[in-house]
């Protein structure tokens, strides 16, 4: 689909603009940077998911594809990225789980989880910039950054969620929760695993390295 | 008229990826040489996809470094993969999304792009999403929607790699068929040959310059293949 | 996008009143549903609300009832559960009440996506968002945002169908680590290409390109 000899000159083609991340307005790379990945995230929640729980909030790569778009593409452009997939699957376009869309999502169970998606992007990619600092250990302390992006965000809001939209008392709706947690671990490790590679292909990606110039 | 005054192109550990001083005033430049070897590179200058890290590149007497709005509006770029080129679900959008940019009233805009499409034969085609249509059929759209906006110079970057034997054909009979002045790479030595000049590229540097059939002679002598009878 | 567009929900070219309504309308009776279910939560506002987006769809789009309830099969499982459960604690009315509710919005937001063609809904996000120019959002760059992730998903998919067999062929593809990286990669490399394309073609710089006298250096990339 693809020749692969593209992909790999990529790094190349962008040296001379050096220093192109700090404050600086969008180009057109970022605004498709920020379109693909809300295209990642849309694939990855449409493929079959696994309803788990007596509620059967599928589980899905979904999350996956917010996590990587905060700690692969930063803070910014990893929030704009889930808010476009958001706004995408809210004005009707069926890019959420089980292909559905529309502002009904709002009133379904999993209301809650949508809505902490942008923000786990910005508390996981604001951490990953710190991370991506340093060479050592980075795919260890990238999970971390997503497993606490997941717990300060995506946990409560979920929890908040099912509590008002489908009725359950809070005990309940924590332990309805809890069912996630497992998948989510799982999931932050590949997020983490995958993103260091995706940084050592596209070390300008992100800062993470020495300014030049 | 394009001129490339010592630019030279450097990554960021300072190694040279290409240099380069020329002048190009033919119509049909043709630039051929290994994979790696710079040819992409020398493309991107041309219309301020990159720009040099030291020298310059100029286009009708526009530094790309200083007017590259204004010279990727003169410069029209064709990829080798129509996919990546075209970002609109089907044809006719795209060709109105390159429209956008002369800022007509959507009824003209309609009308242009109409028109863009039936010039290129694939007004048939502009309805269907790009994902339906044959590889050949999808890089034909991406030249209808590069030259709908009339660009005074047309770069592409390997356009039949990615074809078969009569979509190449097809291809190379449009470019062969345009006014503007066409700057291409390729790895077929007989669309290399459709030039009036062309440049071989090897280790970031124009190694031969000259009439075609010569220079496809010397850059098959570079790999070490004995010429065969053309 | 016919191919994928399909079985996503997309604009299918057809016949009925849903066809000729104009978008704001559709749209504000696609809100209007989610709105009026979500604030209210009963069975007869639900009914209603069921009645009229099945009677829009059959009416006004002419699909088959069998067409609407396939529409809804990848959304079952969630919806089955729900009301399973909320039938079982809070009884069956509400059940009704909640997971309609649902199902009536889900085939609100269908019946507009499916009846619009999907360029002239991105056309009436970018007119929505105009407003909020004064506060330095760009309508047009949204929309150019949207088009480009819709258009990313079938090449995605595609992707990840390449990615999985390659891991196949290599006996991997149990390595969810091996049948995701390329996927990532491929999709990064993808935009870096994208956006050259698009800079190429002088679309998505900032306000659209009409400032001539730019100061500031090309932008490599």
């Amino acid at each position: 689909m693809q020749p692969a000899e593209k992909t790999a000159a990529e790094p190349v083609r962008s040296s001379p603009s050096p220093g192109r991340r700090s404050g600086r307005r969008w180009d057109a790379t970022d605004l498709s940077l920020v379109a693909v990945f809300a295209a990642l995230i849309a694939a990855l929640a449409i493929l079959p998911g696994i309803p788990v729980g007596p509620l059967g909030v599928p589980i899905t790569l979904q999350t996956l594809g917010v996590m990587l778009a905060g700690i692969v593409l930063g803070p910014a452009r990893g929030t704009a990225a889930v808010l476009l997939y958001l706004v995408a699957g809210l004005i009707g376009l069926p890019v959420f789980s089980g292909f559905s869309g529309g502002f009904g999502v709002l009133a379904g169970p999993s209301a809650g989880y949508l809505v902490a998606f942008p923000l786990a992007a910005l508390v996981a990619g604001l951490l990953a910039v710190v991370v991506l600092r340093r060479q050592r250990f980075r795919a260890p302390l990238l999970f971390l950054a997503c497993l606490a992006a997941s717990l300060v965000t995506i946990h409560p809001l979920g929890i908040a969620g099912l509590v008002v939209n489908a009725g359950l008392p809070l005990r309940d709706a924590v332990i309805v929760d809890a069912a996630y947690l497992p998948g989510d671990v799982f999931k932050n490790i590949l997020a983490a695993v995958i993103a260091v590679s995706v940084h050592r292909a596209f070390p300008r990606l992100l800062a993470g390295r020495a300014p030049r110039d | 008229m394009i001129e490339f005054a010592g630019a030279q192109v450097r990554v960021d550990g300072g190694r040279t990826i290409l240099e380069a001083s020329l002048t190009l005033r033919e119509r049909r430049v043709s630039v051929i040489g290994a994979n790696g070897s710079g040819k992409s590179t020398l493309l991107r200058l041309i219309n301020g996809l990159l720009v040099p890290s030291s020298g310059s590149v100029g286009v009708f007497g526009r530094d790309t470094r200083k007017e590259g709005r204004a010279v990727r509006r003169t410069v029209g770029f064709v990829f080798t993969d129509p996919l990546s080129q075209l970002v609109m679900p089907t044809g006719r959008e795209d060709v109105e999304l390159s429209l956008r940019a002369r800022k007509l009233p959507s009824a003209e805009r309609r009308r242009q792009a109409e028109d863009v499409l039936r010039r290129f034969g694939v007004h048939h085609l502009a309805d269907r999403s790009i994902y339906d249509l044959s590889g050949g059929e999808r890089q034909i759209l991406a030249l209808a929607v590069v030259l709908a906006v009339e660009p005074r110079i047309l770069v592409a970057d390997e356009p039949t790699t990615l074809l078969d034997l009569r979509n190449d054909a097809l291809v190379r009979d449009i470019i062969a068929g345009l006014e503007q002045q066409v700057v291409f790479t390729t790895h077929n030595l007989d669309f290399a040959l459709e030039a009036e000049r062309t440049l071989v590229v090897d280790g970031g540097a124009v190694v031969f310059d000259g009439v075609p059939a010569e220079a496809v002679a010397y850059y098959r002598s570079l790999v070490g293949r004995p010429v065969r009878g053309t | 996008m016919r191919g994928f567009g399909s079985t996503m929900g997309l604009y299918e070219p057809g016949r009925g009143f849903l066809y000729r309504t104009p978008l704001p309308v559709k749209a504000a009776a696609s809100l209007g549903c989610a709105g009026i279910v979500l604030a209210w939560r009963s069975p007869f506002v639900t009914a209603v609300a069921l009645v009229l987006t099945v009677g829009a769809l059959v009416v006004g789009a002419r699909l088959s009832p069998v067409r609407i309830l396939r529409m809804l099969l990848p959304a079952a499982p969630v919806l089955v559960v729900l009301a399973l459960y909320q039938g079982w604690l809070q009884g069956w009315t509400v059940a009704f009440g909640v997971s309609g509710g649902i199902v009536a919005c889900l085939l609100a937001a269908r019946a507009l996506t499916l009846t619009t063609p999907t360029q002239d809904i991105l056309d009436g996000v970018a007119r929505l968002a105009r407003p909020f120019r004064v506060v330095g959002a760009q309508p047009e760059r949204f929309a150019l945002a949207l088009s480009v992730m819709l258009r990313s998903i079938p090449y995605l998919a595609g992707l990840f169908v390449d990615v999985r067999e390659a891991a196949k062929a290599r006996g991997l593809e149990r390595n969810p680590r091996v049948a995701v990286t390329p996927l990532v990669i491929g999709a990064v490399a993808y935009a870096h290409r994208t956006g050259e394309a698009l800079t190429a073609r002088g679309l998505g710089d900032h306000d659209d390109g009409d400032d001539e006298e730019d100061p500031a250096p090309a932008p490599g990339m």
